[in-house]
């Protein structure tokens, strides 16, 4: 008996130091002098493998594979199995790629690791917005500029606005002193924008401007918003509270409170540029826009008015006076083959629609056969066929000069994921060009001359690529 | 003569990798023997505590200047000796001396060392400034901001800075007769930390260690993150807690590994650093770089504990905390 208890003691033990040295967690990712260690528990929740197998750097889409007992993902990535009891599986992984790094300076490792998402301090697709100040002291004036004004601070030497719309700038943005406060006007776009004051040289939020916003980045600045749109509701004059409400706004009907102006009323707001659904409520009953005659029904049966607002693109298609049906299909809708109709016009196709700021591919559908826009000349290749090309509210013109002899001169770069064959441009005069649309930041591009890549031999700015040909800089403002 | 003095000193005191005189910047080795501009002269500031507000990319510090006419953004880099300039916005400025045909990692490269005019920093004027010309594209790149440039450590040799990251501000003040910020001008007086600094190649270097092991670390504020590395704190692996491994694609396509990981028990100075964060990697060409074999790298994780003043003349790094001012 004595004996048998010995035994007892002797398998306790053995089963505790081998627990033991599967590890205590059962999940668990170890570093050691030489070695990474990963245990893994193959019956905890797929949550839990997912995310230690994300620390020891194996891809998500291998915990599927591993809880299947599949381990080619982890071996594939230089893991050696070194235990596997039940469900407890261990691996191990050599240090040494830690002794290859040619890197001679912290920020080249250290910027590409700290990934940051978006660009804090740069407002991005805002649908709508109203401004909010204790005192109006920004203000849009006839002239189309925007006025701001600080009150106060009249000892200060220094005060500069800075905002998104100049980049941050800490030192363009001068104001100018006088009775009524530190003034300056800029020029604005309709949107949302982030900004903050510099008084004496420290960062102050905008002390009558109710409306802030953290920018991700630990910062909080004031918020502007350059209006666009007015919505307006006549008559009802006798109705005690109108609001409007749409999905922008996820039909909150007590946000967007209007104001009686005479016999009507009325909410100026920033709306970013595509397709509203609004309605109005005028003491707690729903109505439609009497004066927008474009209406639609919605998933739950509700009748909401529709706004479109951007910029009217005009598609035509000359000829083709025997077709039947054409349409139009490109990017903007998804390649939507018989959702954009053109109507028959005078010896030609022809359908306005409206588009927001952008870079398409479009083509249309001539009694189903697709074909490029014939007098359009900026086109693209993709898959083999020819898509045409059309920028919205484009903010650039890329040219090159010369090359008179050249065939083709495509445009490429990092606002089309360098798709080599990018878009075409136009030979005018002396010089190759095409107008695009590009979003504030910077880009990186280049020319392919018949076939032959080059950098823009205009454009003083290139940095440096991987394969040692560089590629040409542009920075939207 | 200054440089010579401290080559002369930290031989002694450090295992020199590069052996000879040669200045490195960003991925570039300069043999600067070859041509000695002499020292720039020293700045014209009209000012006793001069207040720069600085903006923020990521973790790192930008400060704008203007170069003549150009304004725009500079990184404030400890990390880096002397004013660097951005090849893409100064490819075509005069060069004034010769350069390695290569950079550390092999990959040609342009740069070359050259002399700007009419520098200013608000109020902090530079008549001349002789600078380097390299690639920082993957600053733009990866933080999305233009980036004219580097504010190397020389351009303050003269004065001590103070970096508050809570308000995102940098004072720039004139010491007096004895190295120090007069009592009149002293912003923060809640200090929690102090330690002596050293200038190697002008690059400010600190004395710490890693659960009791001692380590000369690099002060760097282009480095957003502390770095280790993996050879000399082998043994310290029991006590580290791995955040995550990663794959690093690295200038000219090149992929490499690192692990960020997190250890407590960090002393520089008299003060004890908790829960630190560190990219565990090879470090040797950082050092070559630095002109110096370098243990580890105090980087952003390390700065953003309190508002730091870096005093240059005195050679004092101080930490202040927050709430006080």
């Amino acid at each position: 008996m004595r004996h048998y208890g010995h035994i007892v003691i002797l398998l306790l033990l053995l089963t505790g130091s081998m627990s033991k040295a599967i590890g205590q967690n059962r999940n668990s990712l170890i570093i050691t002098e030489d070695n990474l260690i990963l245990q893994l528990d193959l019956k905890s929740p797929a949550k839990e493998l997912d995310s230690i197998l994300k620390i020891a750097g194996i891809s998500s889409s291998n915990t599927g594979k591993v809880l299947k007992g599949d381990f080619s993902g982890l071996n594939v990535d230089g893991w050696k199995m070194s235990a596997h009891e039940n469900n407890v599986v261990r691996f191990e992984r050599s240090l040494s790629d830690l002794k290859e790094n040619p890197q001679s300076q912290p920020y080249l490792i250290t910027t590409r690791i700290l990934q940051i998402d978006g660009r804090p301090g740069y407002p991005e697709n805002v649908k709508y917005g109203f401004n909010k100040y204790a005192k109006i002291t920004v203000y849009g004036l006839s002239s189309g500029l925007t006025r701001f004004i600080l009150p106060g601070y009249q000892q200060a030497k220094r005060v500069f606005l800075s905002g998104n719309f100049n980049s941050w700038s800490t030192l363009k943005g001068l104001m100018k002193k006088t009775d009524g406060g530190w003034v300056i006007d800029v020029m604005l776009a309709p949107g949302a924008y982030e900004y903050k004051y510099i008084v004496e040289s420290r960062w102050i939020t905008d002390p009558n401007n109710l409306l802030q916003m953290n920018d991700g980045g630990g910062n909080v600045n004031s918020v502007f918003y350059k209006y666009n749109y007015t919505f307006k509701l006549s008559g009802y004059t006798s109705a005690h509270r109108v609001t409007v409400a749409g999905d922008f706004n996820k039909w909150n009907a007590n946000e967007l409170i209007m104001e009686k102006k005479g016999d009507a009323w009325e909410h100026e707001l920033y709306l970013s540029d595509g397709m509203h659904q609004y309605r109005f409520m005028t003491d707690g009953q729903w109505i439609t826009d009497p004066a927008n005659p474009v209406k639609v029904k919605d998933d739950d049966g509700n009748l909401n008015s529709v706004l479109n607002l951007g910029e009217t693109v005009t598609f035509k298609l000359r000829g083709y006076s025997n077709a039947k049906k054409v349409f139009v299909a490109g990017d903007f809708n998804n390649w939507r083959p018989d959702e954009l109709s053109l109507k028959r016009a005078e010896n030609s196709w022809v359908l306005p629609v409206v588009l927001t700021a952008g870079n398409y591919n479009y083509k249309f559908i001539v009694d189903g056969e697709w074909i490029a826009d014939p007098d359009n000349p900026h086109y693209s290749i993709e898959k083999g066929g020819k898509n045409s090309f059309l920028s919205v509210k484009p903010n650039y013109t890329f040219k090159l000069k010369g090359f008179s002899d050249a065939g083709t001169v495509i445009l490429t770069g990092t606002f089309d994921n360098w798709d080599p064959n990018g878009y075409t441009l136009v030979h005018n005069g002396d010089e190759w060009t095409i107008k695009v649309y590009l979003k504030p930041g910077k880009w990186l591009y280049k020319f392919r001359v018949d076939g032959k890549w080059i950098i823009d031999p205009g454009n003083k700015l290139w940095e440096q690529n991987e394969f040692d040909t560089g590629n040409s800089v542009l920075w939207m403002e | 003569m200054r440089r010579l003095y401290f080559l002369f000193l930290f031989t002694i005191c450090f295992n020199s990798v590069s052996g000879n005189k040669r200045l490195a910047v960003a991925d570039i080795t300069f043999k600067n023997a070859a041509y000695d501009p002499g020292p720039d002269p020293a700045p014209y500031a009209d000012f006793k505590t001069l207040v720069v507000p600085i903006k923020r990319a990521g973790n790192l510090i930008i400060v704008e200047a203007t170069v003549d006419t150009l304004e725009g953004n500079f990184v404030l880099d400890t990390g880096a000796p002397y004013l660097v300039l951005n090849e893409t916005y100064f490819r075509d400025a005069p060069r004034i001396a010769d350069q390695d045909a290569a950079g550390i990692n092999g990959a040609s490269s342009g740069a070359f060392a050259t002399v700007v005019h009419n520098f200013n920093i608000l109020d902090l004027h530079y008549d001349r400034l002789t600078a380097d010309v390299t690639d920082l594209s993957s600053i733009e790149n990866g933080r999305n901001i233009k980036i004219l440039g580097l504010l190397g450590t020389r351009l303050f040799s003269k004065f001590a800075i103070t970096v508050d990251l809570f308000r995102n501000v940098l004072y720039i003040q004139k010491l007096d007769k004895n190295g120090n910020i007069p009592e009149t001008e002293r912003v923060f007086r809640d200090r929690f930390m102090v330690s002596p600094i050293r200038f190697l190649n002008d690059v400010v270097f600190l004395k710490g260690s890693v659960n009791n092991k001692e380590f000369w670390f690099a002060f760097d504020t282009a480095a957003e993150t502390n770095l280790l590395d993996y050879d000399k704190c082998k043994k310290l692996m029991d006590n580290m807690e791995v955040i995550n491994r990663a794959k690093v694609t690295g200038v000219g396509g090149s992929s490499f590994e690192v692990i960020y990981a997190r250890f407590d028990q960090l002393i520089v100075g008299d003060r004890m650093f908790m829960k630190n964060r560190v990219l565990l990697t090879d470090l040797e060409k950082m050092g070559k770089a630095y002109g110096y074999g370098v243990d580890g790298i105090l980087g952003y994780d390390f700065f953003v504990r309190g508002i730091f003043t870096i005093n240059f003349v005195k050679k004092e790094f101080e930490m202040y905390i927050y709430t006080n001012q």
